[in-house]
């Protein structure tokens, strides 16, 4: 249920590819975090997904069925894809009556979708006048109008306020945690790591990374561990015996990169060097993925 | 393979995306506000002046008010679809109506029958309103080809909004689409004049106004000259379908 299927989708302007023989599941009950630098095809990606956009080849199912196949897809699949998307000549109210009514769903939904979404006293304004986190706000709403099992968000936390990002962070984990499939793309690393469970990383429209966030800081990160001890010269040389380095950090803490907890410990303790804090640094999500991309530019770089 | 009609949901929802906005309700307002207005104050300066004074043809002048109200109702039929280009407004739309065909005709459906409500209205208001004035020269409401003209008045009207909203489809944009109509119909016939001949009488406009004379014109006889408008329309209408199944959006 809910399933998303990319399969060998293409699509190629001129001769840029912007989306490039790409191949991922999105699966439900989980928010999947959709990363990539600004171009890198995640929102041509999301555009073929819904049928806006043509593939030059592949496909983009849900459910196994194409987008444009589905008759009243407010149902199914909600999307927020650009924030100013809505007219501003309009109220909020009308706009999402507008979408509310072409498929059948009743009236109450949009006020409850305005209430769901914090816009409820301002339904009756025109959308011009509204800021970029009302706007945010009323995407959200409309792509939460028919109850849909699947959610694509494109940066969604785009000029809201710190209230709002985590209003929507908890909103997109309720989301997942009910059983709908959930792909929030954004070019925001600590946004997307408090948020996402699962990654898929897109670097010039071809599939870096398809995998769980914590598997992807473990793979794109190196080890380091923080250490505070009352003897550097004795612990500095006994990593020294093992090719580690000891290097000086801020207020008295030292980092050994490469290396674990367990093994520093170990180290100290046969060693009889007394160490008053270990701790493994876990690596962010910014670091394995500038990890990755750097070295995702050295391959391409080096290819001919 | 099912042809993908409209459907009354996707109607009502395009019905809700006409009447929520201010200058597209306006200009659908105008059509029947300048048609009855101009022709009304005109008819009252001069209509009862001499036989004449507003035109050769006493049955074309009854609709003299059209001059101006046609340039409403191009304005509604091209923003009621330009509405649609604004800041990639489609894809909202087509992510809840996926099948590009079922919402072009819907919308072009929903523009047809508003503009010719309107327009109908606006013709009947229009030739009564109009004859109050002319004094001698008024022409009976029964008399030979009023009815016909009064019918096809709201039909030209809708066939400029069709006309207008397939040409917006193409070209993605209102304003280019009415920099093309207006000078083409307010100011090409004058300009070419009969210097092209009886080929003026083939443009829209030209064509359309034949369902309000009393005998059409040159080759063209009232139903067949509105019949050439119609094809403008359709073809502009043909144009503004593909150019929305096609495109990227």
């Amino acid at each position: 249920m809910n399933r998303i299927e990319i399969r060998e989708l293409t699509k190629a302007y001129g001769s840029t590819r912007a989306v490039d023989h790409l191949t991922f599941d999105v699966l439900p009950g989980r928010v999947t975090g959709f990363l990539g630098p600004n171009g890198a095809g995640k929102s041509t990606t999301m555009r073929l997904l819904l049928g806006l956009d043509r593939p030059t080849s592949g496909t983009a199912t849900i459910d196994g069925r194409c987008f444009a196949d589905l008759r009243e897809p407010l149902h199914h699949v909600g999307a927020l894809l650009d924030a100013q998307a809505a007219h501003g000549g309009r109220t909020a109210r009308d706009h999402l009556l507008g979408l509310a009514v072409s498929n059948r769903l009743p009236r109450r939904r949009v006020e409850e979708v305005l209430e769901r979404t914090g816009i409820a006293a301002v339904g009756g304004r025109r959308v011009k006048t509204f800021s970029l986190g009302m706007r945010q706000r009323l995407g959200i709403a409309a792509a939460l109008l028919g109850d849909p099992g699947v959610l694509l968000l494109d940066e969604p936390t785009n000029g809201l306020d710190p209230e709002g990002i985590i209003w929507i962070r908890e909103l997109m984990r309720d989301l997942a945690a009910q059983g709908r499939t959930v792909l929030v793309s954004s070019h925001l690393m600590a946004e997307t790591s408090l948020m996402a469970d699962h990654l898929v990383v897109l670097g010039q429209g071809r599939l870096l990374a398809d995998m769980s966030m914590k598997d992807f800081i473990d793979a794109h990160s190196t080890a380091r561990v923080r250490v505070r001890t009352a003897d550097p010269a004795r612990l500095g040389a006994a990593l020294g015996r093992e090719g580690l380095e000891l290097v000086s950090g801020a207020d008295g803490c030292w980092t050994v990169d490469g290396a674990s907890a367990e093994h520093i410990g170990g180290l100290a303790a046969r060693e009889g060097i007394p160490v008053l804090q270990l701790v493994d640094e876990r690596a962010s999500l910014e670091q394995a993925y500038l990890g990755l991309t750097a070295s995702h530019a050295q391959f391409t770089a080096a290819a001919p | 393979m099912s042809v993908a009609l409209p459907t009354v949901p996707v109607l009502h929802s395009e019905w809700i995306k006409i009447r929520s906005l201010r200058g597209t309700l306006w200009a659908l307002i105008a059509v029947f506000a300048a048609t009855v207005g101009i022709q009304t104050l005109t008819a009252a300066a001069i209509g009862d002046a001499e036989a004449g004074s507003m035109g050769a043809d006493p049955l074309l002048a009854a609709f003299y008010g059209l001059t101006f109200g046609q340039i409403a109702a191009l304005a509604f039929g091209a923003s009621a679809f330009a509405a649609e280009f604004h800041h990639g407004a489609l894809r909202n739309t087509l992510a809840a109506v996926p099948d590009r065909t079922r919402f072009y005709l819907s919308k072009i459906s929903m523009i047809a029958v508003l503009s010719l409500l309107v327009g109908e209205v606006a013709g009947f208001v229009t030739f009564v309103a109009g004859q109050q004035f002319m004094g001698p020269y008024a022409i009976e409401l029964g008399a030979e080809g009023t009815v016909r003209a009064i019918a096809g008045c709201g039909v030209y009207l809708m066939l400029m909004a069709l006309l207008a909203a397939g040409l917006t489809a193409m070209l993605r944009n209102s304003a280019a689409a009415l920099a093309i109509l207006i000078p083409c119909i307010l100011i090409l016939p004058f300009v070419v004049g009969e210097a092209a001949g009886g080929l003026v009488d083939y443009m829209p406009d030209q064509a359309g106004q034949m369902v309000m004379r009393t005998h059409g014109q040159g080759d063209l006889g009232p139903w067949t000259g509105l019949g050439v408008m119609a094809l403008w329309s359709a073809a502009a209408l043909v144009g503004g379908w593909f150019a929305i199944r096609r495109r990227d959006v």
